[in-house]
């Protein structure tokens, strides 16, 4: 295991810069956290997970696909650098585990390979949650690991290109610091995990009457942030924009909460109400996920709840439901 | 991959977010999780605001009408004949034959210059803008009650209210972060009255949700004003201290007894009860409206019953109480802050004033500024077909869709001796332009908006403009120059706040570096002042509120044999006025792609229509074909039509009647024929 102090990181993290395209958790002007190019903002790895998904890295909200110009075809050209994206708590890990596995099945999402193939991927974990809390390690599900142990990052390699980013570090100082962060359970146990297996179970046992999608759905704006901020949402549309000389193809997240998402071109919509689509939204997480994956696909990380202007992202609803139902 | 802060380009609710650009282009936006008013959400249109930005419809570069064919052409050709056309119009028929369109959806700069460019150039006060559609029964109807035409109180307000009244507003699609604040606030144990006869959104969470016949606004608010006089609810504290002819509105009340309220309106005398003990019952009362309520031709009327009924209760002045009328644009509340109207300059300084006209002059280094009111907008294509205009520089509008009555906006516009238009896609408008300039979008310069709750806000340029598209403030700034005028020249949007803050005392305090993320709400006076979140406070802005008393008048057409039904208009959530934008963005466009029209199910039955069925709509002024819609949203006896749509244009059928004091057309209510298309 090695070790870095923080008054060290932003030399370490430049001197990766050559070799890879560096994402990193930053500072917004306004305080807000994403990740980020350290051009926009300071690094500020403390604070848990940032707002926006952290796999748009890989699926951005707006891509293009292709153009066409002059009957010629032309695909984006690859990036110049490799991705080196640091910022995955445990939670955001499980939701780029699981849309890797969304995205090479069936037809392999080749636009979504073409990123995330060459990327490397750093989990990030330790006392360094919303005011100092404890975010337990991932373990694994990432090329390295970054643990905050109050007084400096200990860093942990799970892949060979992890090793080799990090070789140039000094090895941990004290058998202590690397014995913290094995003893750190693995578990993340929390209330939430229980509400949402609970909340799973109710839906998939079918207690849930149709009345209380429609109260739900009538706290809904459509505002569709829900499914924008979601990790493990990966629909998207796609549009053409014409000119006279150039085609171009692109593709944008998408939302289930919207009409015309199903809507057929005759008009009918099997998901027509705002209460059929919310009720969806839950379901497709909680019941038809684990039936078709194995597991439950919200990993709690809490994005839907904070984007929603209404209060109905996943883990609110999941309460009222839990409270209502059991 | 780059993060670039700014604000909203749709609703006036001013939330901000990050533009993300990758290799300058956007590639999405992301919500600011510290803003004020948006607190980390977004609506749909929010999420979406980056995606018109490279549309290839953009304008490019300037196109020159020749041959009756637009075609590219340099800016030195195009400002030049934009300023010797401009010049030979007003040499020909006089100063005032032309008139400037400026656009609440340019930035407060942009506003300030076009109005001086008008002012101290063109030497004409025949400037305005959208406000004039939408919210300018708000300003003369508060700036005579209260002395300010703006927002009372602020959006945190909502959740710190125990009664909301919503009466004229759409809340949760046309300002819908803070619609989510009142649906928020109710779960919280707020109490909501929604009067409105669309079954919108916040009538599904309403404790009471009056449905009152279209236009008869102020029989209602009389109405609840007698309960509240009768059952001595009233804050005679409040109108002792802080008000002024009470007397003339309690006589002017009395009548409206809650049985004559309810002939009028169409509600029980109980509704009326209700709505009065529920309002005048809390201890804090807020009253939110917008354009149900502006857009008649009693608008200003409308607005001093609301401002009357907020001082009897003693509901202004206060945490979570108020008149809070919505600003509907993006920029609307600056682009009135910053004086592009046609009686008054930036901070609302009357031109009639001498002392005030020579403020100006002095500052902009002009001998003398016109003293005489200018042409309302809405008054523009009357007086062009009556020969008195003959030129227009229209910024980022497009009346030919947004104006009542189209078929005489579209001959007026067709038939001016010129027609420049400024604006980022080829509107409807600008296809018929002598001129076409290219304008930069918000994404891709600097500025400021102000909010609907008067926060002036900073955007900051993401990406370049598309070809040789350019900001409107360059654009504005080039024309003076080539106009002989050496008075605006500016290297920079801070530079011309900086101008506009010395001369507006309600700005006087806003500098660049003091808007910082979350920006300062006016009145600001000084460089120390902190910026004003609640108005009124201690005092009316005109010293005592004044009760003006309101005798109820019918709208101008009402239903008859030929025309049986009411038509009323409006937005869509999903689209933003005449579509220029929303309409070229893929997810918005798919959620609503055409023109409808809202039917009840009664009348549908009864004339044979269904769904989804192909109807014509047809008034007095012309007629448009639809899609129905049969849906409770309405109420019998009328329909409902949003005017974002080229083909089936609400605005084909509406009323160019205007609001004798506001110039504010009847949007809201006209009489029209619908029957299934053969």
């Amino acid at each position: 295991m090695k070790t870095i102090t923080p008054d060290r990181l932003d030399q370490f993290f430049s001197s990766l810069e050559p070799v890879w395209e560096l994402r990193l958790p930053i500072l917004l002007p306004d305080g807000t956290r994403v990740i980020g190019s350290l051009n926009d903002g300071p690094l500020a790895l403390h604070g848990g997970a940032v707002s926006g998904k952290p796999t748009a890295a890989f699926f951005p909200q707006q891509s293009t696909l292709f153009t066409v110009t002059d009957g010629a075809m032309q695909e984006p050209p690859p990036a110049d650098r490799p991705l080196f994206i640091v910022g995955f708590p445990p939670r955001d890990l499980a939701c780029l585990r699981f849309i890797d596995r969304f995205f090479a099945d069936g037809w392999r999402d080749d636009l979504y390979f073409r990123l995330r193939q060459r990327a490397t991927v750093a989990g990030l974990s330790g006392y360094c949650g919303p005011g100092g809390s404890l975010i337990s390690p991932a373990g694994g599900d990432c090329d390295l690991e970054f643990f905050w142990d109050r007084s400096n990052w200990l860093v942990t390699a799970y892949s060979e290109t992890g090793r080799k980013i990090i070789a140039g570090l000094p090895e941990t100082a004290t058998p202590e610091a690397a014995e913290l962060f094995l003893q750190v359970p693995a578990e993340f146990p929390d209330k939430n995990e229980t509400l949402i297996r609970h909340a799973s179970e109710l839906l998939r046992t079918n207690r849930v009457p149709e009345s209380f999608w429609a109260e739900i759905g009538d706290r809904c704006i459509a505002c569709t942030g829900c499914n924008l901020a979601c990790p493990t949402c990966t629909c998207f549309g796609v549009q053409d924009w014409r000119s006279a000389k150039k085609t171009e193809r692109s593709r944008m997240w998408d939302s289930c909460q919207l009409d015309g998402f199903m809507r057929e071109a005759g008009g009918h919509n099997p998901l027509g109400s705002e209460a059929e689509r919310t009720r969806r939204r839950i379901h497709h997480k909680l019941a038809a996920d684990p039936q078709k994956w194995g597991e439950i696909s919200c990993f709690l990380c809490g994005r839907c709840d904070a984007v929603c202007p209404t209060g109905i992202g996943i883990i609110a609803v999941a309460r009222e439901l839990v409270a209502r139902f059991r | 991959m780059t993060r670039t802060l700014t604000v909203c380009p749709y609703c006036g609710v001013g939330c901000t977010f990050y533009l993300v650009s990758d290799k300058g282009r956007l590639v999405g936006v992301e919500p600011s999780t510290t803003h004020p008013v948006s607190r980390g959400g977004l609506c749909v249109k929010g999420w979406n605001a980056y995606a018109f930005v490279h549309h290839p419809d953009r304008l490019t570069t300037p196109l020159i009408r020749r041959d009756g064919q637009l075609r590219p052409a340099s800016w030195d050709e195009a400002l030049n004949l934009v300023v010797e056309r401009l010049q030979a119009v007003q040499a020909k028929h006089g100063k005032d034959a032309v008139m400037f369109a400026s656009s609440a959806k340019a930035t407060n700069e942009e506003n300030y210059l076009l109005m001086k460019l008008a002012r101290a150039v063109f030497g004409t006060n025949n400037i305005d803008h959208c406000a004039r559609l939408c919210h300018s029964s708000t300003v003369t109807g508060l700036a005579e009650t209260f002395g300010s035409g703006a927002m009372t109180n602020s959006i945190s307000c909502f959740d710190q209210t125990d009664v909301i009244l919503v009466i004229g507003s759409n809340t949760t699609e046309q300002h819908p972060l803070i619609g989510s604040r009142i649906l928020n606030a109710v779960r919280g144990g707020t109490r909501l009255i929604v009067a409105d006869n669309r079954r919108i959104r916040l009538a599904r969470h309403a404790e009471l949700h009056l449905r009152h016949k279209n236009g008869s606004d102020v029989a209602l608010l009389n109405g609840i004003m007698h309960v509240i006089i009768a059952e001595g609810l009233a804050d005679r504290e409040f109108i002792a201290g802080r008000t002024e002819n009470y007397d003339a509105l309690a006589e002017s009340v009395a009548d409206w007894t809650p049985e004559r309220t309810a002939a009028a309106t169409g509600l029980t005398a109980d509704e009326i009860v209700a709505a009065a003990r529920l309002y005048a019952g809390a201890e804090r009362a807020m009253v939110v409206f917008s354009m149900g309520i502006t857009q008649h031709s009693h608008g200003v009327d409308n607005v001093r019953c609301i401002a009357a009924l907020a001082m009897l209760t003693g509901n202004v002045g206060r945490p979570g109480t108020g008149v809070n009328p919505l600003r509907g644009q993006n920029n609307v509340q600056g682009g009135c802050d910053m004086g592009a109207l046609p009686d008054l300059y930036s901070g609302y300084q009357k031109v009639a004033d001498p002392r005030l006209r020579d403020k100006f002059a002095h500052a902009w280094g002009v001998s003398s500024l016109p003293a005489e009111p200018g042409l309302p907008l809405t008054r523009a294509m009357d007086a062009a077909s009556e020969g008195r205009l003959h030129g227009m520089f229209i910024m980022g509008e497009n009346p030919m869709l947004s104006d009542p009555d189209q078929g005489h906006a579209r001959k007026v516009l067709e038939n001016l001796e010129l027609l420049i238009v400024q604006d980022i896609f080829l509107t409807e408008t600008a296809a018929v332009a002598d001129i076409v300039l290219p304008a930069a979008c918000f994404a891709e310069k600097e500025g400021t908006f102000t909010n609907t709750e008067r926060r002036i806000q900073r955007l900051y340029k993401a990406v370049e403009p598309p070809g040789k598209a350019r900001a409107d403030w360059e654009i504005i700034c080039d024309i003076a120059e080539r106009a002989g005028y050496n008075g605006m020249r500016y290297t920079s949007p801070a530079e011309i706040m900086a101008e506009a803050a010395s001369l507006t005392p309600i700005y006087g305090g806003i500098a660049y570096q003091r808007l910082a993320a979350h920006g300062l709400q006016w009145p600001c006076p000084d460089k120390e002042h902190p910026g004003t979140p609640i108005m009124h406070l201690d005092r009316f802005t005109r010293g005592l509120g004044h009760f003006s008393p309101v005798v109820h008048r019918l709208p101008a057409e009402l239903p008859d044999a030929e025309f049986p039904f009411v038509l009323t208009t409006g937005r869509t959530y999903f689209h933003w006025h005449t579509g220029s934008m929303t309409r070229r963005t893929h997810l918005l466009a798919r959620e609503e792609p055409h023109s409808f029209i809202e039917l009840h199910p009664d009348d549908a039955a009864r004339l044979g229509i269904r769904h989804r069925d192909m109807v014509l709509v047809s008034s007095r002024r012309g007629e448009v074909r639809t899609e129905a819609r049969v849906t409770d949203m309405v109420i019998a006896g009328v329909l409902f039509m949003p005017f974002h749509f080229v083909e089936g244009a609400a605005n084909a059928l509406t009323n160019n009647v205007l609001d004798p004091e506001s110039s504010i057309p009847e949007f809201k209510v006209c009489a029209v024929r619908v029957e299934k298309m053969p």
